[in-house]
Order: C-alpha cells, then sequence, then structure tokens
C-alpha cells in the first residue's frame, strides 16, 4: 500500500504539469461535489463502431456502461448510442459487447454541462489524452478468450532448433564418409592426425577414435538417428 | 528498463498460471440457461401470421424478444435495476415496439426484428400515468404518454415531441387514463376520487383543448382498476358497493351524468370483499374498441357482456373460469377462457367474442404442476389457420413465475422457469451412490469375517461391476446404431449417479420467489421443483446442509430457514435435497425471532449435523433436537461459542454456550455508529481445507501462516460520505476471545465493498474515491519463522499477535462480486473469481495479490516465484472463464470443490445461471483433453520397430562379419 501510495505521488507530481497546459475547469476532486450540489442531468453521446461487420449484428447484445452498472445506455440500429440522465461528474464509458472487444473512455461532464473525453488511466488519473467528443469508439476486434492449442506438426517438430541441432551433424555423419574415401589409409592417417591437433587434451577420451570406427563400419545408423529424433519428442510431450 | 523487467516477470508468471478455457472445450462442461424474470406485459407479434416473436418486458427491467416455438430468446436488453430502469408500459406496432422507462422519464422504440433501437426521447419529470397508440384514419401514427400534470405526444417513426400540454386542474384531479378511437381526438379521463371525473380532450394536430367537461362520480375512487372504454368511445365503471355499472358516452354533449345498470337486473353478484375487474379489447388503437368486454364478480367467476345500444346484454357466463383474454387475429376477435377440469388440470377454450359461442376443437388441457402454483395470467396468441378458422396457442403464467406455452390439444411447447432469474442461495450436494456402488463401498465398512467369504465378497462385486461395464459397452454399442436424433440422453432423478470424480453435483437453488430447484449440474436440468407457499416477499433464505448423502441408508437432508425480515420471525423447512421431498420429521416451532445460526460438526445418532438457532433472548434452540444430541451438547457446550452482529448499533458480541442451552455473554466490541457501520461480517468456509501450513521462503526458512479458523473479517464503512473524509475498514477479530487481531483503515474509501475470507488472507475491494478507480487490498497473516503450537490451535492461548502484510493494486475495473476457488485438499493454488458488470468472469491468480510481491527483484523473490509488484492489476480476457457467455447482474458466484483436487465446481448467477469447471493449476491429475493418443501410440510403435529391424540388422551384419 506505501509504496503505491509513494508512486502515486510522483505522478501527482508530474501531472500538475499536464493540467496547467489544460486550461479545462474540471479539477480532480471536483465533479463528484458538483453532482450533489445541483440535480442537473446530462446526456453522453458518441458512436460505436465495428468496422466491416454489419451493425444489426451485434447491437441487440450491446450495451454502454457507465461507471459500472451505474447508467445505461443501448445502441440504436446505426450504431450510435445515448445515454441520458446523468449527472455532472467523471465517468468511465464502456460499450460491452459479448463478441467485440471496445476501449473504455473516460468522460468528464463539468457542472454546466461541458463534456470532453479522454484516455482511461488508473495510474495517472488526472492526465489527458483527448479523445473526440461526441465519443467515437472504434472496436479492436473480437475478443480472444481462447488459448491456443500447443499443436503438434512436423514441420514445427523439424525446425525446432535441437532437431535441426542433431540432424544437421547427423547428416554430415552419414555423407562424409560417401564423399571422402576412408579405406584409404593415407587419408585416415592424415584425419586422425588433424583430430589430433583439435582435441588438445590427449588424455580425454578420443573422439576421432570413435568416429573413424564409426565410419569404417558403415551405415547402420538410419535407426539410430530415427532413435534419436523420436526420443527427442517424447520429452517434448 | 525495471519496467520491462517487470513486464517480462508477469509474461513469464502467466504462462504457468494462465487457467484459460480453449475453444475445443466450448460446451463440453459450461452452461449457461438465461432469464427475463416476472413478466409483466407480454405481446405476440400479429404483423405477419409467420411471426415467431413474443415481446415481454419484465420486473427486473428486461425488455426481451423469445422464440415463441422453442421458448428461446432472441434478443434481451437489460437495463438498470431499480425504478430508474422500471418498465412502465409496452406498446407495439407493427414491427416497433415502444416502451415507456423509469417512471415516464424514457420513450423508447425497439426494431423488434434486429433488437436495436430505433430512437429514444427524453420525456419531462412526472410521474407516469398512462401511454397509448394514437391512430389517425385507420393509420397509427403517434403515441401519447399521460403523466401527472402533462400530456405529451410523440411521433412513432422518429420519436420526436409533436406537442406537449399541461393539464388543466392537475393539483386537484387524478388523470388515470388516455383514450383514442381514431377520430381525430386524444381524450385523457381524470377523476377527482369520490367527486366527479373529469374528461379533457385535445386535438391531435396541435394539442389544442377541443371540449373538457366533468361527471358526478360519487362512488368512485380509482379510474384504472374499475372502469374500460367500451365501443364507440363510451366509458364503463363498475362499483362494488352499489353493485352497479355505470356507462357514460365520452363524447357526447347531452348526456352529463352517468346512467346507472345494476347488477341485479343482469342477476350477476359481485362477492363480498372482491373488486370486479372490467377487461375490453381494442383490437386497433386507430379504431374504436370492441363492444363486448369481460367482468370479473369473484375470483372465479368471469362473464362476457355486450353493450348494445346503450344497453348491456350477457354473451355468456363463465363459472368458474379463473382466467379470461382476449386475442385477435385479423378481423377476427376471440376470447379464451380458463376453467377448472379436475384437481390437478385446467382446460382452456376459445370463444368467439362476438357471440359467446364456443369455437369446436379448441380446447387445451393445462396440467398444474402439483409442486407449482395456480396460473394467473394467461397470454393468447391467435391466428388465422388455411381453413380461415382460428387457431391459437396460450401462454399461462403461474404464481411461482414459470411460463408454460401451450397449443392444442394440451401439448407443452416451451415452459421457462423465471423464478431462477432471481436465486437468492444455493448449495451443491453430491448425488448418492447407486446400487452397485453402494455394495462395493460398503464392502470395506463392515467388519472381516474371515478370508474365504471376504475373496468371494469382492470376486462377487468385481463380477457385478464386469456386468455393469458389459451393460454399459452393450447400451453404447447399441445407441450407436440409432440415428443421433433419436437418442435422447434424457437425465431423471433414478439415473443420477456419482461420477467417478465427483464431477456431477445436485444444485440446489433457492429463489426469491420461494422456489426451490434441484438442478444437475452436469447438464443443467431442472430435475426436481418445489414452489413453497406463502412465503412472504421480503423473506431471507439460509440453506444448510445437515447431511450429506455419505450416510447410506440415511437419506441425505437439507434445512432451509426462512426469515420474515421485518419480524425475524423464521421457520424451517426440511427436505431431501436429492429428490426434493419434504421430509417427515418434525421442526421445532419458532416463536422468538431468530439472531443467528450455528451448525456444529456434532451429529446425532442418524449423522445429522446439529443446528443451533440462537433466539432474540439468546435462548438456543437445537435441531435435530434428541436426548443423544443434547447430551453431546451438555458434554461440549463449554467450547461452543458463537457471535451476534448489531449493526444498527454497531455491536459485536461473542457468547458461550452454557449447559442448559442458555447463553453467557464472553465480549462486546461497539464501533460507534456515529463513525462508521458495519457493512458485513464474514468468517471462513467450514468445508475449507489448507494444505500447507507456511511458505518457503527463497532462503529456505519457513515463514507459517496464521491459521485462525475462529477469525470474523468485519467490514466497515464510515457514515460521512463526502469523498474527503469517507473511509473503509476492516477489523480482524476473533470470534471466541473478541480479541483484535488487526485493524486497518483506507482513507479517502467508499463502498460498495467486496471481500473474500480464507486460509490467512483476506482480499477486499473498494472503491477510491480520489482517484475514481476500483482498488484491490490484500491482507495475510503470518505467524512468523515458527509455529507456537503446531498440534492444533486455540484462541485462548496465542500469546503472539501475528504478522500482518498488506498490499493494494489497482483493478481497471467495475466489480460485482467477488468469490475465490475451493479444491478437495487445498493444494491447488487459489484463484479469485470477479464478477464484472459486462458479465464476464475473471479468474484472477491469488499470486497476483500477495503481499510479498517486491518491489525490486531479487534473486530469492525470484526463487519464490513472486511478481514484482505492479500497481495495476492485468486483465487478460483469456481469463474469462465464460468466454461470450457472459451473466447479466452476475451477484453471487458459488465455489465447490469436486473429486479431483485440480477441479473447482464454479456457478455464477444473477438474471442467468452459468455453470463451469475451473482448473486454477491446469489439469495436473487427469490426462488433458488434447493428450495425443495417436502420437504418443505411434512413437511407441515406431520404436518397437526401429529395435526390431536394428536387431535383426545387427544379427545379419554379425554373421557377415563371422564370414569375413
Amino acid at each position: 500500500m506505501r509504496q503505491m501510495k509513494r508512486l502515486l505521488d510522483v505522478y501527482v507530481a508530474l501531472q500538475a504539469l499536464f493540467a496547467l497546459s489544460w486550461c479545462f475547469t474540471d479539477a480532480d476532486p471536483g465533479p463528484a461535489v458538483g453532482s450533489q450540489s445541483n440535480g442537473e442531468r446530462f446526456k453522453i453521446e458518441g458512436r460505436a463502431i465495428v468496422p466491416g461487420v454489419k451493425t444489426q449484428d451485434w447491437v441487440s447484445t450491446a450495451r454502454i456502461l457507465v461507471e459500472g452498472e451505474e447508467y445505461v445506455g443501448f445502441v440504436k440500429t446505426d450504431g450510435s448510442f445515448a445515454v441520458n440522465d446523468v449527472p455532472s461528474g467523471s465517468y468511465v464509458v464502456e460499450i460491452v459487447s459479448p463478441s467485440f472487444r471496445f476501449d473504455p473512455v473516460r468522460v468528464d461532464i463539468t457542472s454546466k454541462g461541458k463534456m470532453r473525453a479522454r484516455l482511461v488511466n488508473y495510474i495517472k488519473t488526472s492526465e489527458v489524452l483527448r479523445q473526440p467528443y461526441p465519443l467515437q469508439i472504434r472496436s479492436s476486434g473480437p475478443h480472444t478468450y481462447f488459448m491456443k492449442r500447443e499443436t503438434w506438426g512436423w514441420t514445427d517438430f523439424l525446425m525446432n532448433p535441437m532437431v535441426m541441432m542433431m540432424v544437421l551433424p547427423l547428416l554430415i555423419i552419414v555423407l562424409l564418409p560417401k564423399v571422402v574415401n576412408t579405406n584409404d589409409p593415407e587419408m585416415r592417417k592424415e584425419m586422425e592426425q588433424s583430430m589430433n591437433m583439435l582435441n588438445p587434451n590427449p588424455e580425454l577420451p578420443d573422439v576421432s577414435e570413435f568416429m573413424t570406427k564409426l565410419f569404417s563400419k558403415g551405415s547402420s545408423k538410419a535407426g539410430g538417428g530415427n532413435k534419436g529424433s523420436r526420443s527427442v519428442a517424447l520429452k517434448r510431450r | 528498463m525495471a519496467w520491462l523487467v517487470v513486464r517480462l516477470a508477469i509474461s513469464m508468471s502467466l504462462l504457468y498460471t494462465a487457467s484459460a478455457v480453449f475453444e475445443d472445450q466450448v460446451g463440453k462442461f459450461d452452461w449457461r440457461q438465461q432469464f427475463i424474470g416476472k413478466v409483466r406485459f407480454a405481446l405476440f407479434d400479429t404483423h405477419s401470421q409467420a411471426s415467431k416473436k413474443l415481446l415481454l418486458a419484465t420486473d427486473k427491467n428486461v425488455f426481451a424478444s423469445l422464440n415463441s416455438r422453442t421458448g428461446d430468446l432472441f434478443w434481451r436488453h437489460v437495463d438498470k435495476t431499480g425504478p430508474e430502469g422500471h418498465i412502465d408500459a409496452l406498446l407495439m406496432y407493427g414491427q416497433d415496439a415502444v416502451v415507456v422507462v423509469g417512471n415516464g422519464r424514457l420513450l423508447r422504440s425497439w426494431e423488434t426484428t434486429v433488437g436495436g433501437l430505433k430512437w429514444e426521447t427524453v420525456l419531462d419529470t412526472g410521474s407516469f400515468q398512462a401511454a397509448a397508440l394514437v391512430g389517425v384514419q385507420d393509420f397509427v401514427k403517434y403515441v401519447a404518454v399521460l403523466k401527472k400534470s402533462a400530456i405529451s405526444l410523440h411521433d412513432l417513426s422518429s420519436g420526436s415531441e409533436i406537442w406537449v400540454e399541461n393539464l388543466p386542474d392537475s393539483d386537484s384531479v387524478q388523470y388515470q387514463t388516455i383514450y383514442s378511437g381514431g377520430n381525430g381526438l386524444v381524450l385523457v379521463l381524470g377523476v377527482v376520487p369520490n367527486s366527479h371525473i373529469v374528461i379533457v380532450e385535445y386535438k391531435i394536430e396541435d394539442g389544442e383543448i377541443m371540449n373538457k367537461k366533468s361527471v358526478e362520480a360519487a362512488w368512485m375512487s380509482s379510474l384504472e382498476s374499475s372502469c374500460a372504454v367500451v365501443s364507440s368511445g363510451i366509458l364503463l365503471c363498475v362499483d362494488q358497493i352499489t353493485q352497479s355499472l355505470y356507462t357514460l358516452p365520452l363524447q357526447s354533449a347531452e348526456q352529463t351524468e352517468m346512467r346507472q345498470i345494476h347488477l341485479q337486473t343482469l342477476d350477476l353478484e359481485v362477492v363480498s370483499g372482491f373488486r370486479p375487474v372490467l377487461t375490453s379489447t381494442q383490437p386497433n388503437p386507430a379504431q374504436p374498441p370492441l363492444s363486448e368486454f369481460f367482468l370479473q364478480l369473484s375470483p372465479d367467476h368471469h362473464i362476457l357482456l355486450q353493450f348494445k345500444d346503450g344497453l348491456i346484454a350477457p354473451l355468456r357466463d363463465f363459472n368458474p373460469a379463473y382466467l379470461a383474454a382476449f386475442a385477435t387475429s385479423g378481423e377476427r376477435t376471440v376470447a379464451a377462457v380458463m376453467s377448472p377440469k379436475n384437481d390437478t388440470a385446467c382446460s382452456i377454450n376459445l370463444f368467439s367474442a362476438d357471440t359467446g359461442r364456443r369455437h369446436l376443437d379448441t380446447t387445451i388441457i393445462y396440467h398444474m404442476d402439483p409442486n407449482g402454483g395456480k396460473p394467473n395470467r394467461l397470454y393468447v396468441h391467435a391466428f388465422l389457420k388455411k381453413d380461415d378458422s382460428v387457431g391459437y396457442r396460450v401462454m399461462v403464467q403461474t404464481e411461482d413465475l414459470a411460463l408454460t406455452f401451450l397449443q392444442q390439444p394440451g401439448r407443452v411447447v416451451w415452459m421457462r422457469e423465471e423464478a431462477l432469474a432471481d436465486v437468492v442461495t444455493m448449495e451443491m450436494v453430491d448425488l448418492p451412490f447407486t446400487g452397485t456402488q453402494a455394495e462395493l463401498e460398503g464392502e470395506f465398512g463392515k467388519k472381516a469375517d474371515g478370508l474365504l467369504p471376504m475373496v468371494l465378497k469382492r470376486l462377487s462385486s468385481q463380477f457385478i461391476l464386469l456386468q455393469a461395464w458389459l451393460a454399459h459397452l452393450w447400451k453404447l454399442f447399441y445407441d450407436a446404431r440409432k440415428p443421433r436424433s433419436s437418442v435422447k440422453n434424457e437425465v431423471t432423478i433414478d439415473v443420477l449417479s456419482r461420477d467417478e470424480f465427483n464431477l456431477q453435483k445436485m444444485m440446489l437453488m433457492v429463489t426469491a420467489s420461494g422456489k426451490l430447484f434441484g438442478i444437475d449440474s452436469k447438464s443443467g436440468t431442472i430435475l426436481w421443483k418445489q414452489y413453497l407457499e406463502n412465503i412472504q416477499p421480503n423473506s431471507v433464505f439460509k440453506l444448510i446442509v445437515q447431511r450429506t448423502t455419505a450416510h447410506f441408508p440415511h437419506p441425505p437432508q437439507c434445512t432451509l430457514l426462512i426469515k420474515n425480515k421485518d419480524t425475524g420471525l423464521g421457520s424451517l423447512y426440511v427436505f431431501n435435497p436429492i429428490f426434493g421431498k419434504k421430509s417427515q420429521i418434525s421442526v421445532p416451532a419458532l416463536p422468538r425471532p431468530i439472531l443467528q445460526t450455528l451448525l456444529l460438526p456434532v451429529i446425532d445418532q442418524d449423522y445429522a449435523k446439529v443446528l443451533l438457532l440462537i433466539d432474540d433472548q439468546y435462548k438456543v434452540t437445537a435441531f435435530p433436537s434428541t436426548k443423544n444430541v443434547l447430551q453431546q451438547l451438555q458434554d461440549t457446550a463449554s467450547s461452543i461459542f458463537f457471535y451476534l452482529v448489531d449493526s444498527s448499533q454497531g455491536k459485536l458480541s461473542g457468547f458461550r454456550l452454557r449447559k442448559d442451552l442458555s447463553t453467557e455473554l464472553i465480549w462486546e466490541v461497539v464501533i460507534p455508529t456515529e463513525v462508521q457501520k458495519i457493512v458485513a461480517v464474514k468468517g471462513k468456509r467450514a468445508n475449507e481445507h489448507v494444505h500447507s501450513q507456511g511458505r518457503v521462503m527463497g532462503d529456505r526458512s519457513v515463514l507459517y501462516k496464521y491459521l485462525n479458523p475462529n477469525l470474523l473479517a468485519v467490514i466497515t464503512e464510515s457514515t460521512d460520505t463526502h469523498q474527503e473524509r469517507s473511509f473503509v475498514g476492516i477489523i480482524l477479530i476473533d470470534g471466541v476471545t473478541g480479541r483484535i487481531v488487526h485493524e486497518a483503515v483506507q482513507r479517502k474509501a467508499r463502498g460498495p465493498v467486496h471481500f473474500v475470507h480464507s486460509e490467512n488472507w483476506v482480499v477486499y475491494v473498494y472503491w477510491n474515491s480520489k482517484f475514481r478507480r476500483n482498488e484491490f487490498s490484500v491482507l495475510e497473516l503470518f505467524e512468523g519463522a515458527e509455529l507456537y503450537n503446531s498440534t492444533v490451535f486455540s484462541s485462548l492461548d496465542r500469546p503472539h499477535p501475528p504478522q500482518v502484510l498488506q498490499q493494494s493494486y489497482i483493478f481497471p475495473a467495475p466489480i460485482n462480486t467477488l468469490e475465490a476457488t475451493l479444491t478437495e485438499k487445498g493444494i491447488t493454488s487459489r484463484h479469485l473469481l470477479v464478477g464484472l458488470p459486462s458479465g464476464n468472469i475473471l479468474s484472477l491468480p491469488k499470486l497476483f495479490l500477495d503481499p510479498r510481491r517486491p518491489e525490486m527483484v531479487s534473486e530469492q523473490s525470484r526463487e519464490e516465484n513472486l511478481i514484482p509488484y505492479a500497481p495495476e492489476m492485468p486483465i487478460r480476457e483469456e481469463w474469462f472463464i465464460n468466454y461470450n457467455q457472459t451473466v447479466s447482474r452476475v451477484r453471487g458466484i458459488y465455489t465447490a470443490p469436486s473429486g479431483l483436487e485440480s477441479t473447482c465446481l464454479v456457478v455464477a448467477y444473477g438474471l442467468d445461471i452459468y455453470q463451469s469447471r475451473v482448473f486454477p493449476s491446469k489439469q495436473f491429475d487427469v490426462l488433458k483433453d488434447d493428450y495425443d493418443y495417436i502420437l504418443i501410440s505411434s512413437v511407441l510403435f515406431g520404436l518397437f520397430f526401429a529395435t526390431m529391424i536394428s536387431k535383426r540388422l545387427a544379427e545379419v551384419k554379425l554373421l557377415n562379419r563371422a564370414w569375413r
């Protein structure tokens, strides 16, 4: 709680500058007082737009909620809406629809009935980023309620870096003996030498020896390679 | 940079805690039912013959369109609750429905095919009296709205105001009805009670007063209930004191007095004490009403009368008849009358309105539900058949808010239980075992009687299981052969039994109208219903499960405490939750107001838990109160404590039970009511399990939780509502000793406060009036690094006060209700279920509400999996457990554990009911839905064959080498 307050203090200090630049009469705590002092009621107007969808397909399920369910409005068949009988104050106006997502907007109404709309910012509550008024609320697409299932496809599997790292050396192992004649004793000696040079510590188990042994044996590792990749698949599950 | 780290950490943690719905799970284990409430107005769309629309406006401020063939909703508009959204009138013409809302504040026109708003007009203030469609020359163009002191006329196509006129002498005259016969005039009728009637004629074009007259009527007190306009502008009134009808031609200049016709001359008589009711019909607003009308003389006596040439002639007498209604199709108007047939059924017949003759073959038999209420409204949909005769369907509304739609000869087309739109409280009860299951379970309970009989018994029970399984397989095979449509999964009480993971339960729902429902949680089918008559509308209910299904052969037992809010007097209703039958057990009489109930873990010899009821003299009544129970109570009395809350005096008090079932005051805490008032008090849920006693910290030490089962969370709100001085307080108090464990105040905050109290934490939400946003605050209590007494918790012996940690967060949405998930053993991580006004239910991981979330990320906090602190709580659409199945006006969320530790059953209720399952830590104890059997088996087979082949190859190779 304490740290949040500290954060907020910083924000308050910051937005004092903002407040100066906007010569709007609505001070932060003002509107709620205004609503009590006079009983005048105002109307929040606007239009909801869902690009590419006919209005009749979504208007029957949409509602306009002002500050929770404190004031409720409905969408007309052309997408416009009006919420009547709202006293002065600051409200979050939200269009709720089970199928489309709309971003909420904060609407400030002064006691004289002057209106402005701004982006909702719950952290810097009095930061003003103006939005058009009457409201123009454009849907940002359908809701994404569902998580994607992790599907298993051969391409996903093959493009996996681990698999790539395993398959490439395997190919080299299988193909290299075909390119280089390993039965040639001179060649073998040369290779052994180069391998030994690469290996700085002779105490370690000799990889080259193992490899050359493997090369000389010819090819029965198709199964082995297969095995390796499958066990990876097992791990992935 | 730090921000980025926080973001990253959050998104990382989301990967582990997300409990979202996958698209293929839609409808698999969840269902939603939508309701509208008690119907106040219902209109059938008679605009075209093929129309299936039925428009309904209800007392829940809902305006809906129903498919009259299936009973499903086409669309539904849920307005604000309370008087501001109250629907005063519903009128329909063609495709448009005009609705007057909020005591005549708003006039709305709806496009009924799409369900969109056509226009909306704000009317002047003034209490609403009546509204009517006004036609000119056979064409309806206007709608007139009558307020207490003004009348206004609006254009039907655009809603624009044509004119508004003040009514003359509106201080003394009560204007109550409008009449328009399509002749260019609007007539407003008013009454000065027990003096005279005032009739004012307005010209449609400009609202000019054409004529104004007053007629003596000393006997009349109200126009609305006793008068109707029939024929070409004849006002007809009935008075039960003088036992006569009065007629008055509204537009004739000569007659200045109402003509009295004694009911005796028609051989009729009003039953004493009954207010007679006149019902007329005006099929077309642009034409005068019909000259036929119904007169109701007693609750079950209707008579169809005709007004002709100044005379009244009876057409047909319906005695007995409960309900009567007119309906029009094309040019023909019919009357449907419901009369009792026998004790359990009613018959509805159709009569032609102009002659009173019965139409042949039009009887509909309506069977009354023995557990339901009596029919009280009849809505008739008449239509012309191909042979030009009139056919009809009826919708019957009963006292228990059930809507039944019937067609000839009595087939129920659909039925809606609108009582479920107002669920007050609910419980979930395990289903009983089947015979075979019980047999198997019984084996473990019995004493061992030798090795061989045990083995035999085991074999026989296994054999029974095998048999059941084979039968099941056979049924599956048999069903698979049949076409899909003919296989109906009918759920009845008889076939219900507990499934292997106890995921299917019986939902008991108590509704405000006093109707109880037993609903199958898997399918949402209503298995039984019981209407309790004579329930006061302002009753409060408390449902208590006294005996679960675990004590076969004793039937499960639930007790419903019904308490009148005003008098505090209560009564008990004991029933079997599985079958809904009323139990024969005698219940104690409760002559005094009940203050508190207490369900003890003490059980009687029949395994029913003991319920204690404390009355306003602090006397305790036990139920059941057998000798055994009383003996047990005497033994344990010194350790039975309870608390009482008196919010009007701001007093919290704790009591202890004495051996003679009286009580003694132990402690008392007074919260001065001048400053703050107690809003809510909550203990912990009795069926909650806490698995881990502490939390392992980053440095491998353990922080032990303060798990006090007697802890109460008390929420207070300041009486001063000024936003600078208002506050919300929370007091944690020990219910046994009255010791205040912790106290916290949130300044510049106000309610409504929603809170959850569980384990060692309390989460509460309040409105921050300074920054105008909702904030979550979490309190967690810890004992510290050592437990004082690790074996048993005693409130009386806890010398060290707990360490309290608190943190607050911004919640970027309004909140309707809050609840926490609950699982069998409490191992699964907890989620908070937040009901939002948008209708979504958010499953918020408790991980985000952890007061130990650090400001700075350290090695230790990372090891503990703590998310770095961020002021704003994230809301992600994937966390909405009910995807697009929104629950309107969600009022409560009920959570129940299932047999699977990973799974928690959730029921959200409000206007709608939504049932689902949540998996806060994913499904760790069962195979996932998307478990890839094919992949696993193909890999296994692949490996198997690969080893076979390579073995063979190796053999060949060895052989070759040997030959070399």
